[in-house]
């Protein structure tokens, strides 16, 4: 073709990069993808075999996290070939932070791993007091894990001094911990979020966002509903039948308050009534015997004539004291909070989301609709963004909040949530769960609490026992790199069980109601013989299943979209089953 | 590194998962089992049967890897684009663990090859396909060759396992799945009222008839009304034969001219004029070409097709249209010149191509400003056009590992304690399992009884099955038929076919044949008959039963059974509900190695045929896709 192009050819989109992540993006959307880029996982995997650190990293370098840091300073042993996808033969007797990491970077090449051969002691510092594990003093480096956007602890014999000085840390420092234990067929992670951790995007299902205000219609709508239905009964059958059913609602709330001295249908049996009433005023007398926007009118009577409601979830932000109290350096979180607390004050109301259902309409009714929605929304979004700019006007902020976060908080108002992070639930000497826990065992025969307690004996009775049998590795329950332990120790089921009936004893001697260890002991115990079965090792699949879980929810954590597990979770592989718990 | 064949080395590399595995780890380690589709789900159970020690891992799939795999399908990498799966999934799976058989298979599962006999050589079939027919057909080919088969999907955050096994468990079939939606024609091409009918017009008509092959048989069409609007049909054929024409001057420099003024001027204008159809709509707005390129004025940058997550204004995706015409002109023409016979070269639409994309995208939008409908960013474009599933690595590998779960109850015998398992982001639970429901009586495809035919294709006739086995053996009366993928063969009106032996029926070795019984009173459940082929001795009948049959009658409803378990479709019962059940916790269900829990007192285990549920039910509807 030699004739000049009509219009400029434009250039071949979307990028590489895009495509390759295209099926991802569809759940996090660009934002979520640069939050994923621009973190870095530390994954400390003293544990051994350490299979299920490994598998988390796996399914967060390939949707394509920044960068990783794996400490690890076992070596390759035989058999971690057997388990381990990311080692290969030519591993063996080589540092397996290396190795993995090698074959981890394989996944992607536009993540970063970095593997760093050392004990967790030595990567953390070697001076960590027994007596005082959580002084962040002990550091050498008190800013070692600061460049970290989230850490990964395996569960190992050092654990509980080394995992309490990380927690501590990282509640310092607002740091994502997640702990990570899997054996034979039981696994067990908790997560240490923030405090606070606000989510503004958590991705409600979108049947339940709808927000139509039919109870408190702005001017602009009325108008609309009144034009639309003043003559209703002598329209022609196909408009009477295309009415939208929104303005057939206003039409018949404006009747039922004529006559309810004001008042909208508010109890369930008016609500009946009203829908029975929305019922006859269709036509049957035409060829369909019966109209489809009055079908949609009358189901959707009982969900949208709420009177609008703040929602816990947004009560709990509006009343945060990082809300009311703001200083110059408040995230723009608390920003946009505070403004809508005084938008929600003045109007009794959120924010207009303005997202409108499908609904039978002729078009260019349904278009002006959809106009009347977005423009009060644009309205509302505008009065949040001036009130928000006075204040920050008043706090002398240097850097406005962009407009989009604006938006994208005032039309996800009623499902923004906040989660109030806590410290890692672990075994400590003298910590203790809620007695409310183990009540929660005796009241329910199936559930899976049980599990996290057998791990919590199994921690323990791991401290007890990290000085007395002494390890090539120290931070290693089973050495994997000991030649001499042809067949390694296995925990004595008794020792065990003593363990399970200590932390039973400790996590009861609150001020709750009295719980005795024989009472849980029996739902414990077989969980124990397993453990002892399976002396430490890891099986893939479980590994690889609690990784693709742990993964999942640290996505949600670096992208702060979805709402993620506070704060633990247990899989039962016997039975396919997971349960959650706040503990 | 020595071949670590020697026993020693083996077992201390063994040795993590032989500890937990116990002794189902025996079974295991000479264990044959089959994997369908080396997708999403597929790299990831692949990995998880490696490292568990399976012997011997048979992959098919008949797809090459694309770029938008890579951010789950962890076996494959960029230099992999455009090759086998199954390929280069055993090699690179087998390089992590040498001592695991894997045989690759770049090939249709629904290929002759893989028949009946080839299906029962695995203790075990998983599913991990991007597909209902194919899963319909494994489902079939396993209930046929009575294997065990772990069907998996996942969409999002959500996803399903399903062990299916031939008379115990429901099979894939029954519950119906939900078929894509369709439209009436003239919904499509004449009202469109929402932004998928102005899609479904550019996709599967003004793209297909530019560039493919031609609209008629389009599933996306429903063509239940077109009696009814039989004069309308009729002009939008002939708006069809003349686009098909302007497609001759594919290549010069008027093409997206003429295109543009057919489908978005003259067509329109036509409409416009049907005063009938517009009495109770908004008439569509004619687009002048003129107009529209000058309204661009050399404002539109060349990156518009860039900006997928924007809405495009007429100019812009003005420009993207001509632009799009032209590369898709040129792909065509260049694939064209390149055959000297002539061989007319098609174009078909496909999500990840940029260049049909853009012409997708762009000619709906203008088509829904001309009819006031809101135009869609591409990205939304893409996924309305393309059927997309949003798919991540975690979601699959969640999956996978409950898939090789139920796998190791298989393997232990305990086939009444699989589960049927569901994945969701939301509720409490993450995993969710619940107990098999037994199979639907009314199932048409595992509710039937089935069977071998030996056939000798030198003598058997149609007849030989007909009087010779179904009315003299079997007992069945006049009031049957005969049927196979094709249709009828025989039914009592339909005797031409009775001469003819099989081979000129058409029906081959590893076919089936569905013998649909109409008895009045009590009919037979259907007989479905796989064919085997077969010299048989001149003394025996040309047709042989490989085994004798005792068909059961179809049931009318069953009550007493179907309460509890036929609650519809392969949904959980709704959320949030929780059933309990009395006497002892999940631990009664032994762990995998039944010796020690003898060991350890066996008191509670009298209740383990019905695990405990807790059941929360999925957002939406059944999980169907994954890739």
């Amino acid at each position: 073709m030699t004739a000049r192009p009509l219009t400029p050819p434009p250039l071949q989109g979307p990028t590489a990069k895009e495509k390759k992540y295209d099926r991802q993006l569809r759940l996090w959307a660009a934002s979520g993808q640069q939050a994923l880029e621009d973190a870095h996982v530390l994954l400390l995997n003293g544990g051994s075999p350490g299979v299920v650190g490994v598998e988390t990293l796996k399914n967060l370098i390939l949707p394509g996290i920044g960068s990783y840091t794996i400490v690890d300073g076992n070596v390759v042993a035989e058999k971690d070939l057997g388990i381990n996808f990311f080692l290969t033969d030519h591993s063996l007797g080589k540092s397996r932070a290396d190795e993995t990491c090698k074959y981890l970077t394989e996944l992607n090449p536009d993540v970063q791993g970095y593997p760093v051969q050392k004990s967790l002691r030595d990567f953390l510092g070697s001076a960590i007091p027994s007596d005082a594990p959580d002084r962040l003093s002990s550091l050498t480096n008190p800013n070692a894990l600061d460049k970290y956007s989230l850490v990964l602890f395996v569960a190992s014999k050092q654990n509980y001094p080394l995992l309490r000085l990380v927690s501590s840390y990282c509640a310092a420092k607002a740091l994502p911990l997640f702990y990570l234990h899997s054996l034979g067929l039981f696994s067990h992670f908790s997560t240490q979020l923030p405090d606070p951790f606000p989510i503004v995007d958590t991705h409600p299902d979108p049947t339940s966002t709808q927000d139509l205000r039919l109870l408190d219609p702005w001017p602009e709508l009325q108008a609309f509903a009144k034009s639309k239905t003043e003559n209703l009964n002598t329209l022609s059958n196909h408009d009477h039948g295309h009415v939208p059913y929104l303005l057939l609602l206003l039409r018949f709330l404006t009747d039922w308050r004529e006559s309810h001295d004001g008042n909208p249908p508010s109890e369930y049996r008016e609500k009946k009534e009203f829908k029975s009433l929305v019922e006859s005023k269709a036509r049957t007398d035409n060829p369909e015997g019966g109209e489809e926007n009055f079908d949609e009118a009358a189901a959707a009577v009982l969900k949208s004539l709420n009177k609008p409601s703040l929602p816990s979830g947004l009560r709990q932000v509006l009343e945060d004291p990082s809300s009311k109290q703001l200083q110059q350096d408040s995230a723009n979180f608390w920003l946009i909070a505070n403004a809508i607390q005084k938008f929600h004050q003045k109007h009794g109301s959120l924010p207009l989301p303005g997202a409108l259902p499908d609904m039978k309409a002729q078009s260019q009714d349904y278009i002006q609709l959809q106009n009347i929605y977005k423009a009060k929304s644009r309205r509302d979004i505008e009065e949040v963004t001036n009130s928000l700019r006075s204040t920050e006007a008043d706090l002398k902020r240097q850097t406005p909040v962009e407009a989009k976060e604006i938006e994208s908080f005032c039309k996800g108002a009623a499902f923004v949530k906040l989660i109030k992070g806590q410290p890692l639930p672990v075994y400590a000497p003298n910590a203790k769960a809620p007695p409310t826990s183990l009540q929660n065992i005796l009241d329910d025969e199936d559930s899976l609490l049980p599990i996290f307690l057998a791990f919590q004996a199994y921690d323990h009775w791991l401290h007890e026992n990290s000085n007395t049998t002494p390890q090539t590795d120290p931070s290693a329950p089973f050495s994997s790199s000991s030649s001499s332990s042809s067949e390694e120790a296995k925990p004595p089921l008794e020792a065990l069980k003593q363990s399970a009936t200590q932390t039973i004893d400790l996590n009861a001697a609150g001020d709750g109601p009295q719980i005795n260890a024989d009472d849980i002991m029996p739902r414990i115990e077989p969980i124990l013989a397993e453990f002892v079965r399976a002396a430490g090792a890891e099986l893939h699949n479980i590994s690889a299943l609690t990784g693709g879980m742990v993964a999942q929810e640290v996505i949600k954590v670096l992208t702060k979209q979805y709402i993620p597990i506070d704060n633990t979770c247990v899989f039962d592989g016997i039975a396919s089953k997971s349960a959650v718990f706040r503990l | 590194m020595e071949p670590a064949t020697t026993k020693p080395v083996a077992t201390k590399r063994e040795r993590y998962y032989r500890q937990s595995l116990g002794a189902v780890y025996g079974r295991i380690k000479q264990s044959r089992v089959l994997m369908v589709g080396a997708g999403g789900i597929g790299c990831e159970l692949l990995k998880n049967l490696v490292l568990t020690g399976f012997a011997e891992v048979h992959i098919v799939d008949l797809d090459t890897i694309d770029l938008s795999n890579l951010n789950r399908q962890f076996l494959f990498r960029h230099e992999h684009i455009k090759k086998s799966k199954a390929l280069v999934a055993k090699e690179s799976a087998g390089k992590f663990n040498p001592h695991v058989k894997l045989e690759a298979h770049h090939a249709n599962i629904k290929d002759p090859q893989f028949n009946i006999d080839w299906f029962a050589s695995f203790q075990l079939v998983f599913n991990a396909l991007d597909n209902i027919d194919a899963r319909r057909h494994v489902n079939k080919m396993c209930l046929a060759a009575n294997v065990p088969l772990i069907e998996s999907g996942t969409t999002g955050f959500n996803g399903q396992v399903q062990v299916i096994i031939k008379g115990k468990s429901e099979c894939y079939d029954c519950n119906t799945k939900e078929t894509p939606k369709t439209f009436p024609v003239c919904t499509i091409r004449s009202t469109p009222s929402q932004p998928i009918h102005c899609i479904v017009w550019a996709k599967s008509y003004l793209f297909t008839e530019v560039f493919g092959t031609s609209e008629d048989e389009v599933p996306e069409f429903d063509h239940t009304e077109d009696s009814e609007n039989a004069a309308e049909i009729e002009n939008l054929r002939k708006e069809a034969h003349a686009l098909k024409e302007i497609r001759q001057s594919m290549g010069s420099d008027d093409f997206p001219r003429k295109i543009f003024e057919k489908v978005f001027t003259d067509d329109i204008h036509r409409l416009r004029n049907m005063e009938d159809m517009w009495k109770m709509r908004q008439k569509p707005t004619a687009l002048d070409f003129e107009t529209v390129s000058k309204s661009n004025g050399g404002e539109v940058g060349d990156s518009v097709a860039k900006r997928d997550q924007d809405t495009w204004n007429l100019a812009e995706n003005f420009t993207v249209f001509c632009d799009s015409l032209r590369r898709l002109s040129r792909r065509l023409q260049q694939a064209q010149g390149g055959e000297a016979n002539g061989v007319s070269h098609v174009l078909s639409f496909d999500k990840d191509d940029d260049d049909t994309l853009d012409f997708v995208a762009s000619s709906a939008n203008i088509r829904s400003i001309i009819f006031g409908i809101e135009p869609r960013s591409k990205f939304d474009i893409k996924q309305m056009a393309g059927n997309i599933i949003p798919a991540i690595a975690t979601t699959n590998a969640m999956t996978a590992s409950l898939c090789v779960l139920q796998a190791f109850k298989i393997m232990r015998g305990d086939l009444n304690k699989a589960k049927m398992v569901f994945l969701e982001r939301s509720g409490a639970r993450v995993v969710n399992s619940e107990s098999l429901r037994p199979p639907k009586p009314d199932c048409p495809v595992c509710g039937i009884m089935s069977s071998r035919l030996v056939v000798d294709p030198l003598r058997a006739t149609l007849n030989d099955l007909v009087q010779g086995i179904l009315k003299s053996d079997l007992g069945y009366g006049d009031e049957f038929s005969i049927n196979n993928e094709v249709g009828t063969l025989y039914d009592p009106d339909l005797e031409d076919n009775l001469s003819k032996k099989f081979s000129e029926l058409g029906v081959g070795a590893d076919s089936f044949l569905t013998i649909i019984d109409d008895d009045e009173e009590n009919p037979r459940v259907n007989l479905s008959l796989s064919i085997s082929e077969k010299s048989l001795p001149e003394d025996s009948k040309p047709v042989v039963l490989s085994q004798s049959l005792d068909i059961p009658r179809k049931r009318t409803v069953d009550t007493s059974q179907a309460v509890e378990h036929t609650n519809g479709t392969t949904e959980p019962p709704a959320a949030p509900g929780k059933r309990k059940r009395a006497g002892s916790s999940s631990l009664d269900e032994p762990g995998i190695e039944g010796q020690k829990v003898a060991k350890r007192g066996k008191v509670q285990d009298t209740d383990q045929e019905d695990d405990l549920i807790l059941v929360d039910g999925p957002s939406q509807g059944a999980i169907v896709i994954d890739d």
